[in-house]
């Protein structure tokens, strides 16, 4: 009782700390949202801590969002009518942004005259336009090499080949490479790209359409194969954080990275020089990175003209001389306006004299929004190459024919067709029943809650309220959505158009192909969870001493917030430095398998995260569903000579049915409907976007190709499924339960 | 034979469960390099707590965690209250529309929480509750609320009805009966019951991540992904993180686990 007393206290500070946490206000406050790496962080903080003591009126908030995130929430939030006055991101976001009319151009804002003292490189524009401005020129990848053990850089693919196999190898005579000559994240088509033009193409047209199904394509796809199967120079299985740490350690020789990467390499002190990617013999021509530039846009949204005026006074300081200068005596990157490049700074350093030489033989980042859909198409096919399921020529013919397709549904402006009026007819459909729902029962409703049931109603109405004043809005919005054109290049005037989306959801193979991996995954993993669940459990209070104990120690995995058990899982999985993989070596002799990079070992590897993630649940029901058990059942059980078998599927089984069941639902309704696994452990559903299920195609749909009106659709058709399995599994329970009795 | 098969499987699990976060720990005692290490030992010369020094004294990581305490305990109590109050009406009375609301709980489960976010992202700003944490409670609290509720529901269905009658024969209120009657005894289910509102609001990152953008008022996740950056994160860092984000569930766990058994009851979807 003093307990509640003392709770009641404590409810009521909570909720007046929650209404009296106002905070106090500077004059003007801008937001600046960016997406630069850790050590970036740290001078953007001092920089801006000094633009806030010169101008004291104005307070400066910093926020950190990863890239990818960066662009959801800022179209999220401009979508609300508001977001941060500057962004600060790739130049490829400019041109989804200015489609939606995110951000405003800034050739009124900026004079012209001081446009040209910069690189034209760090002008990024769209239509003609300058939409972003960028404090630095580069963010292009190279060949960086360990002077220790690569003293001089190959400057031919030959002599990177030579190299490379002379410096990858097993010290230790265990059959593992212990040391590798070359390594980057080669399965990712940025890192790839490049080689295409030393094979004498590119991938992109001029005139910014996809040019994937060409000569030089079919070579690079083959170079990359061969550097790790012919060659053996590269690790089979090697993603970003895996090159970057065997390159770090000391036990890579040459990596491909960008520049962002030399403050990382300089603290973890390895000697290390840049060079141009090498020169691919047979053609005589130099690969080409994509240089592009990190910068500034400004928020369309801004009205207030104070406001827009402090912002670009902001915009100013950031791109200055004396900031371009900062950044580069701090994290050495290339500044982007031409004075600041005469200074002392940037001509003694030798690292960055050679970045502009390798910045010559540099093709420009494009920022097309259409180039999303070309990497999207490429990455898959790519991936396809890579896994052995597609030949090179296969898979740039049909990464061509996708790179298109996706660009058309991207860009289709649809318009209202005939099905508008059975969305209509629908609307009013629901809207007529629920009219004539409540007038019918409202009635005997009211008798109700003003006779015998005022106090239950009473109890439950808090609840109920709160659930579906949140739900409810969400819910009618996506509805709405889902029967709309809402797109890349409608995103500020979306209307109803009818049952489109619906329509190519159902008709789309790939929808029913995600489907049934959707089944499998729900099954597997509710299979594994309840079997492992009652089994601990049963194994727990029928045999174990200290049952607390292991108890306990089987919940942990609960316990443990699930993104970072997904991400754990992840570094779990890899093939050479995996712990799983590492285990299977040493221990069991097996050879290690290539878990992330074939579509059913990363499905299986998901499967397994996800059954370590949900078993103690399951078990904790069943420990509870054993406790109402008898224990004299048992006994005259084993009076009768029922072995342990027989007493398990006559009595703990059937007696445990009314617990798992309810559990078993509401699991499989989690299970069909989690994202983290998935996306996480398989990286957005690599290989390929082959391991997606239907929420993580969903998610992609959405944030990835700007295709909200279609996501919205797939998801509800994801709501009707559950609703329709959930009333199946309602009668099937119903009916045994008759059956039963 | 038997016993010894038992110990078998049970030992194989608890070397399964366990060693996840017994990488997350050695991961978090390496220094710089944070992958790549070929051995499967957890700890080795070049262990340092340099990590967690920096994790402390160098980011916001205490005035962080100090934010998600204070979500979390409010969005706890208010969930146990609720969910105490509609799982006792659902479980003990009969009244008009009682299934619907039943289903219509286990029906809000089942819609892509990823799209409800952009409306979610709307009606928060349009009440301004963007950057506070009222809008982040708000939502958490109901978000958890269908569970718990299911989850007391099954619990008080499990409580004699006998008991209340006894006490309204003494004189009782319906209310006065459900408060010192019922409610007392059944403090397993009301740990459970805060237990699922606490970890789901400590650990969400989706709904964080578009409610709040001042730094100042991060929450745990939010503050441990900004470690991550597309091609250079802290994974040192990210992982003394990650560890000091689980250990106060852990830990919580393990205090309530002798209500664990008792009072997790997940209630059958019939009345």
């Amino acid at each position: 009782m003093i307990l509640f007393k003392k709770l009641h206290t404590f409810v009521f500070l909570c909720v007046s700390m929650i209404i009296f946490s106002n905070n106090a206000m500077a004059n003007t406050t801008i937001q600046l949202w960016h997406q630069m790496i850790y050590s970036h962080r740290e001078v953007l903080k001092k920089v801006v801590d000094d633009f806030e003591a010169k101008h004291p009126t104005i307070k400066v908030q910093v926020t950190y969002r990863e890239t990818e995130e960066l662009r959801s929430a800022f179209q999220s939030s401009s979508m609300g009518g508001s977001g941060p006055e500057l962004i600060y991101g790739p130049s490829d976001q400019v041109g989804p942004f200015a489609t939606m009319n995110l951000i405003r151009p800034l050739d009124n804002l900026i004079p012209i005259e001081e446009q040209k003292k910069f690189d034209p490189l760090a002008l990024v524009k769209f239509n003609q336009k300058t939409y972003m401005i960028g404090n630095t020129v580069g963010n292009f990848l190279m060949l960086i090499y360990n002077k220790k053990l690569v003293p001089n850089p190959p400057k031919t693919l030959e002599e990177l080949i030579k190299i490379g196999q002379s410096l990858t190898k097993d010290f230790n005579g265990d059959g593992k490479i212990d040391q590798f000559g070359f390594a980057f994240n080669f399965t990712e088509p940025f890192f790839f790209v490049p080689w295409i033009d030393g094979f004498g193409d590119h991938f992109m047209t001029e005139k910014n359409q996809p040019n994937l199904n060409s000569k030089a394509m079919i070579s690079a796809f083959g170079l990359m194969r061969d550097f790790r199967d012919k060659y053996k120079i590269i690790p089979k299985e090697c993603d970003y954080e895996m090159a970057n740490s065997l390159f770090k350690e000391g036990k890579a020789g040459m990596i491909i990275n960008g520049d962002w990467s030399w403050g990382d390499y300089k603290s973890a002190k390895i000697d290390f020089g840049i060079a141009r990617f090498p020169l691919i013999n047979s053609t005589n021509l130099w690969p080409a990175p994509l240089v592009g530039t990190t910068g500034y846009s400004v928020n369309a949204n801004i009205e207030d003209p104070l406001k827009l005026k402090d912002t670009l006074e902001l915009l100013n300081f950031l791109t200055s001389k004396e900031t371009q200068l900062i950044f580069t005596k701090e994290v050495s990157t290339y500044p982007s306006r031409f004075e600041a490049r005469l200074d002392p700074l940037v001509i003694n350093n030798d690292i960055l004299k050679e970045a502009s030489k390798i910045m010559e033989v540099g093709k420009p980042m494009p920022v097309v929004p259409e180039v999303r859909a070309v990497w999207d198409s490429l990455r898959g096919q790519y991936q396809s190459v890579l896994a052995g399921s597609a030949t090179p020529e296969q898979a740039a013919q049909k990464a061509q024919e996708e790179a298109l397709k996706q660009i058309q549904s991207m860009n289709e402006e649809l318009t209202p067709g005939p099905t508008l009026y059975l969305v209509w007819l629908l609307f009013a459909a629901i809207l007529g029943f629920l009219l004539f729902y409540i007038a019918t029962r409202i009635k005997k409703f009211l008798k109700d809650f003003k006779g015998a049931n005022k106090f239950p109603y009473l109890m439950m109405a808090p609840a109920f309220i709160s659930i579906f004043s949140v739900i409810i809005y969400p819910f009618f919005y996506n509805l709405a959505l889902s029967f709309s054109n809402f797109s890349l290049k409608t995103f500020n005037n979306w209307t109803l158009i009818g049952l489109h989306h619906y329509q190519s959801v159902i008709v789309d193979p790939k929808f029913y192909e995600v489907f049934l991996k959707t089944i499998i995954w729900t099954i597997s993993n509710v299979f594994f969870h309840v079997s492992i669940g009652v089994l601990l459990a049963v194994i727990i209070e029928q045999v174990m001493p200290k049952k607390n104990l292991w108890r306990t120690l089987l919940i942990i995995p609960w316990a443990v917030p699930q993104y970072i058990t997904a991400l754990t899982w992840r570094g779990m999985f890899n093939q050479e430095y995996g712990p799983i993989n590492i285990f299977l070596q040493e221990y069991l002799k097996l050879s290690p398998i290539q878990w992330l990079s074939q579509p059913w070992t990363t499905f299986s590897a998901c499967v397994i995260t996800n059954v370590w993630l949900g078993f103690p649940f399951m078990m904790i029901v069943a420990l509870g569903g054993l406790q109402s058990i008898s224990p004299d059942l048992y006994e005259s059980a084993k009076m009768d000579g029922a072995n342990a078998w027989q007493r398990f599927k006559h009595i703990t089984w059937p007696m445990l049915q009314p617990v798992i069941r309810p559990a078993a639902l509401l699991g499989a309704i989690w299970t069909f409907n989690t994202l983290n696994v998935i996306w996480l452990v398989s990286n957005s559903g690599e290989p390929a976007d082959q391991t997606h299920i239907l929420v993580s195609y969903v998610y992609k749909a959405a944030f990835n190709l700007y295709r909200y009106g279609y996501a919205a659709a797939l998801s509800m058709i994801i709501f009707i499924i559950l609703i329709v399995m959930s009333l199946v599994v309602n009668k099937i329970n119903k009916e045994s339960k008759e059956s039963n009795s | 034979m038997k016993k010894s098969l038992s110990w078998f499987t049970i030992l194989l699990f608890c070397l399964f469960s366990l060693f996840p976060m017994l990488y997350v720990v050695s991961i978090s005692l390496r220094g710089d390099n944070a992958f790549g290490s070929r051995s499967l030992a957890l700890f080795n010369s070049q262990s340092t707590l340099k990590n967690f020094s920096e994790l402390f004294l160098h980011t916001p990581f205490l005035k962080w965690m100090m934010n998600s305490l204070y979500v979390s305990t409010v969005v706890t109590l208010s969930g146990v209250i609720l969910a105490a109050t509609s799982g006792y009406a659902i479980s003990r009375y009969e009244f008009k529309g009682k299934k619907i609301m039943l289903m219509s709980l286990l029906t809000t489960q089942m819609f892509p929480a990823t799209m409800l976010m952009l409306p979610f992202f709307i009606v928060l700003s349009k009440l301004h509750l963007i950057n506070k944490f009222l809008g982040l409670i708000i939502i958490y609290s109901s978000t958890a609320l269908p569970f718990c509720i299911w989850q007391m529901k099954g619990y008080f269905d499990t409580v004699p009805k006998e008991l209340e009658e006894a006490a309204k024969l003494d004189g009782c209120s319906s209310f006065q009966a459900f408060y010192k009657i019922i409610l007392p005894m059944s403090t397993p289910a009301l740990v459970i019951t805060g237990l699922f509102s606490f970890m789901s609001s400590w650990s969400e990152y989706l709904v964080a991540a578009i409610t709040l953008q001042d730094p100042e008022l991060y929450t745990l996740p939010l503050g441990l992904k900004s470690f991550q950056a597309s091609l250079a994160t802290q994974w040192g860092l990210y992982a003394a993180g990650a560890l000091v984000v689980s250990i106060p569930v852990v830990v919580l766990f393990i205090m309530i686990s002798k209500y664990l058994v008792s009072g997790l009851t997940v209630g059958s979807v019939k009345g």
